[in-house]
């Protein structure tokens, strides 16, 4: 198996497969030589510099290097190039098997306007929205049908870029120019679409699991409301708290409902808006995500080694039934960021690193006392996760947890994650989107 | 010749005085061969002869002797796949005249030529024929002073 990833996401990988009996093969840049995953896969091969275009994207270098170390498979994990359909049929060109969809899946599912569309003809409820707007014309005729106020959207986009909110008809020819450049500039696509902009919800997704022979089934929802300004997520937890048995159960048929419709195959993960009792399909992850250890936690799977026996042929084994949902999960994102300065990120040497550990805590971390932070790649350098028989008992596990952790060298997010915890809100399960943005704008801190 | 020319071609006090001192040390043990490598320059000490009743003299004037700066370049691979010689094989002490094919890489069933970028003289092979290399791997040595 070639890993085509870096970070915790490769070092997890690693340990499935290591567990599975799986060879594996990890890829690095020249920034990423002294990285734990290439330290404990078993063949390593540099594939680029830094820049994450020019290594961690380097799709030539990556199927040379699968090619020449007799690889049968390639783990994309998360981010990079993990939902490029074209990457994924490169795979499958060379005889490479690709961890994670049918490239026609990713494609359809990986452009959100399609998506949509194609969640609309399943019978799933999306947010109020359009397809591709070609001008700012469409955009504003788009608006008055919808009503105020709207989100303008990249297409092609995540992480919060090419978004811009439009609270009237005099701000979207400057909203609609600003999400376009902003789109071409990430994602070499400068499509933008509209949808409804529903004030606070919370963020729910679902993970899913399928087969190759037409069995779905989902493992729960995972609440992942806490988050950043940019729209990234800080904590999530599983089950979401304070949702109604009859969103819940709206969310979970809708998500096997729309797997079964596309004939999903392998992990994915379905991010839906709720408000209420109201529940709006958003966008759907055709890859492994990085909060996927609360659920891990909470049904006892291994999600990546489901990815690796799904991607060999192999069927589920199990039906919806057999799937119990046990205990309260946490997982806090460390990132080396300052919270307090607009989460700039850090880079730089961590002087002495210090992780937690005790019953019902894990980490997931590919850095060490010494390890060097880069400047090219995501600011996230650990996953905290705790669990407990109830919410209040993973709180408490978390935040003993958090206390225990030392990360010298650069800020981190470790003291913004103990105020979240600690705050009413939070501690009562009542937050929205919105929440983390208005804790850090009140200035109490 | 210019001043600069002639500067590099006989040696300075003070690097008559180091291979001076290493020559010394030389003739007290039965190597055949020392190359030291600094900061770009290198020194190579070699004997011409085994035979026992031979002492060698190390002179007192060293003004005599050439000295060559060795600027060592290493040629890396920018790609990964696997590495092949070209014909004719190229191997440690060629000299280059000019720019010339030196090796391929073969990735994807593309050949990617490795050339020497100019003339200079072979330091030594990193790789040996049929090897897989990684971005950045040496492949090559050359001495371009």
């Amino acid at each position: 198996m070639l890993i085509a990833n870096r970070g915790e996401i490769a070092l997890r990988i690693n340990r499935a497969c290591q567990e599975l009996g799986v060879r594996t093969v990890a890829i690095f840049s020249q920034a990423d030589r002294e990285s734990l995953h290439v330290r404990l896969a078993d063949e390593a091969f540099c594939v680029g510099p830094g820049p994450v275009a020019r290594s961690y994207l380097n799709i030539p270098n990556i199927i040379s290097t699968a090619l020449i170390t007799g690889c049968d498979a390639i783990h994309p994990g998360y981010g990079f190039l993990a939902e490029n359909a074209r990457f994924a049929q490169i795979c499958a060109d060379h005889g490479l098997t690709f961890i994670g969809p049918r490239p026609d899946v990713i494609a359809a599912m990986g452009d959100k306007a399609t998506a949509k569309r194609v969640m609309r003809e399943a019978g799933v409820a999306t947010t109020p929205g359009t397809d591709i707007l070609e001008s700012v014309d469409d955009a504003l005729h788009a608006a008055d049908q919808i009503g105020y106020p709207v989100l303008l959207k990249a297409t092609a986009g995540g992480g919060g870029k090419g978004m811009r909110a439009v609270e009237s008809a005099s701000d979207m020819e400057r909203a609609f120019a600003g999400a376009t450049a902003e789109a071409e500039a990430s994602f070499k696509d400068g499509r933008v679409y509209m949808e409804k902009l529903i004030l606070d919800p919370r963020h729910i997704e679902v993970q899913v699991l399928g087969d190759e022979f037409g069995n779905v089934v989902h493992l729960g929802e995972r609440d992942c409301s806490v988050q950043k300004p940019s729209h990234q997520k800080l904590i999530e937890e599983s089950p979401a708290p304070h949702l109604s048995d009859q969103a819940r159960s709206v969310l979970l048929e809708m998500a096997v409902r729309a797997c079964r419709h596309v004939r999903y195959n392998n992990a994915g993960t379905l991010e839906f808006l709720v408000s209420g009792d109201d529940v709006y399909f958003m966008e759907m992850n055709t890859r492994i995500q990085v909060e996927h250890p609360v659920t891990e936690m909470v049904y006892s799977v291994d999600l990546v080694k489901e990815q690796i026996r799904i991607a060999a042929g192999e069927p589920l084994g199990y039906a919806q039934q057999d799937l119990q949902l046990r205990g309260h999960a946490i997982e806090c994102r460390i990132n080396a960021e300052d919270p307090y300065n607009n989460f700039a990120p850090q880079a730089g040497t961590l002087s002495r690193v210090v992780f937690p550990g005790g019953p019902g805590v894990r980490v997931d971390t590919h850095v060490f006392s010494g390890a060097v932070v880069p400047p090219y790649y995501d600011s996230m350098i650990a996953k905290v996760v705790a669990f407990g028989a109830s919410r209040e008992a993973a709180i408490a596990r978390m935040e003993r947890a958090l206390r225990e952790t030392v990360v010298e060298g650069v800020s981190t997010t470790i003291g913004c994650c103990l105020e979240i915890l600690a705050t009413t809100p939070f501690r009562e399960g009542r937050y929205d989107i919105g929440f983390l943005p208005r804790m850090l704008a009140s200035g109490v801190h | 010749m210019s001043e600069q020319h002639a500067a590099e071609q006989h040696p300075t006090p003070m690097l008559a005085q180091r291979v001076r001192a290493l020559a010394e040390l030389f003739v007290e043990t039965d190597l055949l061969r020392l190359r030291i490598e600094r900061e770009g320059e290198e020194i190579e000490l070699g004997r011409r002869t085994l035979h026992p009743d031979v002492v060698p003299q190390i002179p007192h004037d060293l003004t005599a002797f050439e000295t060559h700066a060795v600027r060592a370049e290493a040629i890396r691979a920018d790609l990964v796949g696997i590495f092949h010689l070209s014909r004719p094989v190229p191997s440690e002490g060629d000299l280059l005249e000019s720019d010339r094919e030196l090796a391929f890489i073969e990735a994807l069933g593309i050949r990617n030529p490795v050339r020497s970028r100019g003339p200079g003289r072979i330091l030594s092979v990193k790789r040996v024929d049929g090897e897989p290399v990684e971005y950045g791997a040496v492949l090559f040595e050359i001495d371009r002073g």
